[in-house]
This record gives structure tokens, sequence and C-alpha cells, in this order.
């Protein structure tokens, strides 16, 4: 009996309180109905139509007629088009674990009680505020076989009898690229886990410590559960910047040499200059099923916590 | 309750992440619209030039290649001696040559007449926009927009000047088009024009060219072959306003104390000089790119003088799976494995072999005259060291390919007929005299041949004997959309790319390219 009467009482509950979320919806869906409509018209469309002209021989100034999956064949086919799919693997993967590593790292530093903090906290900032445009000009210059600061050093200490070509050979385009993007991306890393750090109570670390936790246990054990969500944030969204980035390949490889560091981006920007939209937008949509992979693994993860 | 609502909001956040993630994927893909080392269309990209202090091409190009004049069917220059196809060309020529003949065609130039203008209303409403391509010489940039600004108040009529890169004219036009908001007038290049005359976005200009060209004593051959009606289904949507081309500039400071003093009249010879003259690291000979940018286009040029070709005479099957692009691929890797090339050159952007000349590590750069008004201003001892030439012949033939800039009226233009007008107005003799001089163009109008900047300047000549005597754009090939894809996707270079980076085989190489290019041409069909 007082079990049912229980019961009914959480019915009663619960009717009530779907009756205020639907009184209350009303303001919330007017309230979030501005920024519904900018979504629709600046990004949902954008992207429809980008999908709907990757099925389309559309070039500029024509209105294009639907072709099926004939721009996706043709790309697929490109040697081109398999060399951008396996660096941009390289070059997402790689940096992103660097990021993760050092980003990881110095945030940690940052966030002891060292002598100058605030002095190395801006600087860290540094890559992360400058242009990309001068950072990018910046390492092709560093890279310079001629008169390059890297090669200066390298055949100063002796550790190379001639010039290294940093950027136009098979062996050394990919990894100096990958270098200049970590460079610049960095700090957004560090800054996003000092801030999360900041957040985890420090009694946590002090209680840890009686009971005889060393620093890499309490690293492990509290600081990254403390600052997962962040992480897995920062992971995502670093990810596809660094996916979608074009400057760091364009001002220094143009892809090259010979498609060593072609990527998404600067395949799109040579379909654009074909005038072909067709062609370019189907570029950027076999992007998508990569990016709809990372997205719904990194939901996943948040939706576990 | 709050457990019900969290788990919702949680639900509906998780949601909104991964749509919104997906959206801004999606849009972020597409780059914009970047920096000034985008490469240019192939219309710019393959426009070389020729001779100015030294062998012009009126002396030396062999038979088989004939230039833009031949191929307007109007005789004007004296036609060069010929040799046997195969054959090196190593007829000299001397700058007294090219210039005794630039002259005596010149003064046969007829005379001058100014063009007669119908008076314009006002505008009604609105702005005159125009789109002018930037140009090296800020002098000339500042006296074009001054031109039209000029021509502005004369009509009483409100006028906007935008100068884009033209780099960027295909991005910026791409863009425009799109969204509707092309400019009432813009300046762009032979490629562009052709794809967007199909397009059906430009107005025809039948009528102002027609004006222009009786106004100055005709239009030079070359601008008419490059503006044939038949190329464009019968209509002409362009006026010429300036040739564009590149030059061999080369270093005779370390060359003729080489024993080279005459400048190479064939490819083959420029390699030899090249591999003697040089001292690398401190420099290296051949400055030519290898990379994907407009200037790796001229590797084709030079593929297509060893007898090489893109495609057959109809334009739809490509050839280049043949023995001539394999006796190229032999010459230009060999040059390469024995390091000719600087450092670096098979990922220069559009100013890399600028930069190597200028920095003094290459001796031989090819350019349409930028490089020299730099040097002039910034460094006069390597301008005064630096000499010009034709580009060389091949073992086959001569390719030197020109091509003239256009002013173009959208069809979208509210001003058409004040873009008419400002477009004759902007051919004046007067205005183009001293603009010529600051620009780094060649005429496309008889008048324009007696200019004394084409008589004097060194670079200069060279664009004036490049305007009479360079091949038509892509010559011997045939000058499609599929060819200027081709082009835009700079597959030449890149084989070249594929054997000296990549260590493949010439055979590996050309039947990849030949599959890239049938892939392209197939989509014209």
């Amino acid at each position: 009996m007082a079990e049912h009467v229980l019961t009914e009482g959480r019915r009663r509950a619960r009717r009530a309180s779907g009756r205020l979320n639907r009184e209350q919806s009303w303001l919330g869906y007017a309230l979030v109905l501005p920024v519904l409509m900018c979504l629709l018209l600046l990004v949902f469309y954008p992207f429809v139509f980008a999908i709907w002209i990757s099925f389309t021989d559309r070039m500029v100034g024509r209105p294009g007629r639907f072709v099926g999956f004939a721009n996706f064949a043709y790309l697929f086919g490109q040697a081109s088009f398999q060399a951008t799919v396996r660096n941009t693997i390289v070059l997402v993967g790689s940096v992103q674990v660097l990021k993760l590593v050092f980003g990881l790292g110095i945030a940690v530093l940052l966030n002891q009680p060292i002598r100058g903090r605030s002095f190395w906290r801006a600087l860290v900032l540094l890559p992360w505020a400058m242009p990309a445009f001068v950072a990018y000009l910046t390492w092709k210059l560093l890279y310079a076989p001629q008169g390059g600061a890297f090669n200066m050093i390298v055949l100063g200490l002796g550790l190379s009898n001639t010039h290294i070509d940093f950027l136009s050979t098979r062996a050394w385009a990919m990894p100096s690229v990958v270098v200049a993007t970590f460079w610049r991306g960095f700090p957004f890393w560090v800054i996003s886990f000092l801030a999360a750090m900041q957040n985890i109570s420090t009694e946590m670390y002090e209680a840890a410590a009686i009971d005889g936790a060393g620093a890499w246990q309490r690293f492990r054990h509290i600081t990254l559960p403390s600052i997962r969500h962040v992480i897995l944030v920062v992971v995502l969204l670093s990810t596809i910047w660094t996916t979608n980035g074009f400057e760091n390949i364009w001002l220094m490889t143009q892809g090259g040499p010979s498609d060593t560091t072609m990527t998404f981006p600067v395949l799109a920007y040579f379909g654009m200059q074909s005038l072909r939209l067709g062609e370019a937008a189907a570029v950027s949509v076999a992007m998508l099923p990569i990016f709809a992979m990372l997205v719904l693994i990194v939901a996943k993860l948040l939706q576990e916590d | 309750m709050q457990r019900t609502i969290s788990f919702r909001w949680h639900r509906l956040s998780m949601t909104m992440l991964v749509l919104v993630t997906l959206l801004l994927s999606a849009c972020g893909s597409a780059p914009a619209a970047d920096p000034a080392a985008a490469p240019p269309t192939a219309a710019v990209a393959a426009a070389p030039t020729t001779a100015a202090t030294e062998p012009a091409l009126t002396t030396a190009a062999p038979d088989v290649a004939p230039t833009a004049t031949e191929a307007a069917d109007t005789a004007t220059a004296e036609t060069p001696d010929t040799t046997a196809a195969g054959e090196t060309v190593t007829t000299e020529a001397t700058e007294t040559t090219a210039v005794a003949e630039t002259t005596a065609a010149a003064t046969t130039a007829p005379a001058v007449v100014a063009p007669t203008l119908a008076p314009l209303p006002p505008l009604a409403e609105g702005t005159f926009t125009y789109w002018g391509g930037l140009i090296f010489s800020e002098e000339a940039n500042d006296m074009l927009v001054e031109r039209i600004e000029q021509w502005g108040q004369e009509r009483g009529i409100p006028v906007e000047v935008v100068m884009i890169n033209q780099n960027e004219t295909t991005q910026r036009v791409s863009a425009a088009t799109e969204a509707g908001t092309l400019p009432d007038a813009l300046d762009m290049g032979r490629d562009l024009m052709l794809l967007l005359s199909q397009a059906g976005s430009l107005e025809p200009l039948d009528d102002v060219y027609g004006q222009v060209g009786s106004a100055h004593g005709g239009w030079l051959p070359s601008s008419e072959a490059a503006n044939n009606p038949e190329d464009f289904g019968g209509m002409r949507y362009g006026v010429p306003f300036g040739t564009s081309g590149n030059l061999i500039n080369r270093r005779a400071d370390v060359l003729e104390p080489a024993g080279f003093v005459d400048a190479p009249t064939t490819w083959e010879e420029i390699g030899e000089m090249a591999l003697t003259a040089q001292k690398p690291p401190e420099h290296y000979g051949m400055g030519f790119a290898l990379s994907n940018v407009g200037d790796g286009n001229l590797t084709t040029s030079m593929l297509q003088s060893w007898g090489g070709r893109i495609a057959d005479d109809a334009g739809t099957q490509c050839t280049i799976d043949s023995p001539e692009t394999r006796a190229f691929l032999t010459w230009i890797t060999d040059l390469y494995k024995q390091g000719v090339f600087p450092s670096g050159a098979t990922t220069w952007d559009g100013a890399g072999d600028n930069t190597a000349y200028q920095s003094g590590q290459a001796l031989f750069i090819a350019n349409p005259g930028s490089v020299y008004l730099n040097l002039v201003e910034n460094d006069p001892e390597l301008a005064e060291a630096t000499k010009f030439s034709a580009l060389p012949a091949g073992p086959v033939m001569r390719v030197a390919p020109q091509g003239p800039n256009f002013r173009t009226i959208p069809s979208t233009s509210r001003f058409k007929d004040q873009a008419k007008d400002l477009i004759a107005y902007l051919a004046d003799d007067a205005f183009m005299t001293e603009y010529f001089a600051k620009a780094i163009y060649g005429p496309v109008l008889e008048s324009q041949r007696e200019f004394p900047i084409f008589v004097e300047g060194p670079v200069h000549q060279g664009l004036l004997d490049l305007a009479i005597n360079g091949t038509a754009p892509a010559f011997p090939d045939v000058n499609n959309a599929a060819f200027a894809e081709y082009q835009t996707n700079f597959l030449t270079p890149k084989m070249i790319q594929r054997i000296v980076v990549d260590e493949r085989s010439i055979d590996d190489a050309i039947a990849e390219t030949q599959s890239a290019c049938q892939a392209i041409y197939d989509k014209y069909k």
C-alpha cells in the first residue's frame, strides 16, 4: 500500500514537472531561436549545399548537373588523393601526439609555483598569438637550405657535410611540416590544460601525498582524470583545426615535393584553381567520415562520464 | 526531475556538439582564398617572353614552331631562318637585329586616331567598380588607378578601383561569380576569360574591340590570334591591353669569365653553361622552378620544345607517353641529379626563382621582367650584370608562349556602356606610353610598337619581340579547357618531381602522368 502511494506520488511529480517543462520550454525555444536561425543559415545551409555540389559537375558560373559519385570516383583514382589521405593521417596523428605530450608537460610545469610563472605563461602563448602567415614564413626561412638557421647549426656542429634540404626532400618534408605545425598549435593545449588544472583542488594532492602517492601517481590518478573532459574537447577541436590547416602546407611546400605533404585543404584548393566546384567540394566532403568517426568517439567518451 | 533535465540537456548538448562539429568541419575544409603565393592561372603561368639584348625569336626560332603572328595568318615581322625539325637551333641574333626590325616595323605603323566616344549620361545610382590586376610596379598600379579615377571625374561617374593580386584573380572571380558580386569591369588572363565566356558570364565586346583597334592602327596579330572569335563561340569577350611572357635572365658576370659570352640559343646550351659555370653552394646553374606553381609550368614549354605533346591535334587524347617526353625527362632529371638546380626548387613558391636570382643563388631564371625592375631599384650592380635573351629552343622547336591580358565586362555589370567607354579610354596612346614604361607588358596594338620604351628598354625590347614572334598560348597543343586544367594541376612539374624526389623510374612517372592527364581530358569530352 505504502509502495503504491509512493509510486503514485512519483507519477504526479513527473506529470507536474512535464507540464512545467513544456511551459518553460516556449521561452527557451524563443531564446534559442536566433542562434538556431544563424546556425541554419550560416552553417547548415552551406554544409548541405557543399554536399549537394559534390554530386554535381558544377563549375564557376555554371549551375552544374547531377553526376552521382563521378567526382568521388575521379578523386579516388588520383595518385594525389591517395597521398593526401596518407599524409593527412600522418600529419594530424604526429602533431596531435606531440601537442598532447608537450602540452601536458608544459602545463604541469607552468602549474607549479616556479619563478616568473606569469612571464612564462605569457611567453608560451607567443606562437599562438603570432599570425599563421608570419609564423610559417619564418619557419620556411629557418628551414632554408642556404642561410637557414637549422642548416647553419647542422653545418656548424659538423653534423652534416652538406646542407639539408628540409622542405624539398621526401625524408625531411613531412617531419619539418609536423614540427612547424606543432609549434604553432601547442600553446592552445597548454593554456587549456593549465586552466583545467587550476580547478583541481590542492587538498586532493595533499591528501594523496600524505597517503604516500608519488608525483607520477598524483599526475596519473588525480590530474589526468580531473582534466579528462578538457583533453577530449581539445583533442577534438585541435584535430579538426589541424586537418583543415592550409597555411602551414601552402606557405612551406604547396603540398610538395611530389605530393609528400599534400593534404585535403591544399588538394581542394587545386580543385578550385580549375574552377571545378564539384570536385573541390568532393575533396571536402571526403573528409567527413573521418571527422564523423572522431566526433562520435569523443562524444561517446564524454557521455561515459 | 533534476536528473531528468540534466540527462536531457546532456543528450541534447552531445547531439549539438556532434552536429556543430560536423558542420564546422565540412565548412572549414574549403580553404579561403589565400596568400600571395597562390598559383596563377595557366594563361599567366605559361606565358613566357623573348629576347631583349640577345637572340631574338625573329632570328632564331626554328621552322616547326609557328609564331603567334603566323597563327593569326598575318604577315608581320620578318620570319626566322629555318632549320629542320630535330636539329638544335644555333642561329644567333644580336640586339641590333631585334631593334632594327622593331624600329622598321614601328615606322610602318599606321597613324593613331583617338577613339570617338559618345557622351555618356552619369550613373543613375551606385558606384562603378573596376578590378585591376596588380603588377610588380607600384608606379604602374598607381597610374592605372589614377587614370580610371580621372575617367570617372571627366564623366561624372563615381568609381571604385580595386587592385587585386593577379595570382588570386581566379579565386576572387569564382567567389564573386557565385555570389553575383562581380565588378563592372575587370582585368583577367585568357584562360579565365575562356572559361567565363563559356559560362555566359562575360559581355561580348566586339564593338569596343573594333573601335579601339581601328583607332590605334589595328591589333598586333598575336593579340588577334589570342582573341580569335572561333575559340570563344564566335564572339570576342575581351580587349587586350598588355602581353606577358618570360625572358631568360642570366648572370653575365659569372658566365662570361667562364667563357660563355653569347646568349644560349638552346636548352641544352643552358644546361651545359650551368654545369660548367656554377659553384654550389654559392650559386647554382638553373633557377627554374620544378614545384607546384605557375613558374613550374615552364617545364611544359620545355617538354614541347623537345617535341613532346600533352595531347593530340584534336585536343582530346593525351599523348604524354612518347619517346620525346622520355628524352626530355632524361635530360632534365640528369641535370637535377648533377646538382644544377638550387635546393628547394621542387617546393618553391611563386617567388622562389626570383628570390634565388636576386640573392645571387641562380645563374639562369625565366622571368617576365619583374626581377629586373626590382634589381634596378635595389641591386643596380646585379642589374648591370644581368643580360636577357629569348626562351631558347629545344631539339625539335622553340616554344616561347606569349599571351595578352584582357579587359573584360561581366554580363552582370550594371554599367556596360560606361565600362566600354572606360576600356577605350584606357587604350589612349599618351597614357599607355607612360604606363608601358613602368609596367612589364609587351604591346598589343600597332601604334604601341613605336613607344620609346620598346626601343630603349632591354626587357621591353624582348617583350616587343615576344609580342610579334612568340608562340601562341599552349602551342603546339590545342589551347582548350582541358589543357588549362592540366596546367593548373601542374602535372609536368609533378612528373619531374616523381623522378627526382620519389626516385621512381621515368616510365613510372610518365605512366602516372599519362593516366592523370587522360582523366582530365576525358572530363571535357
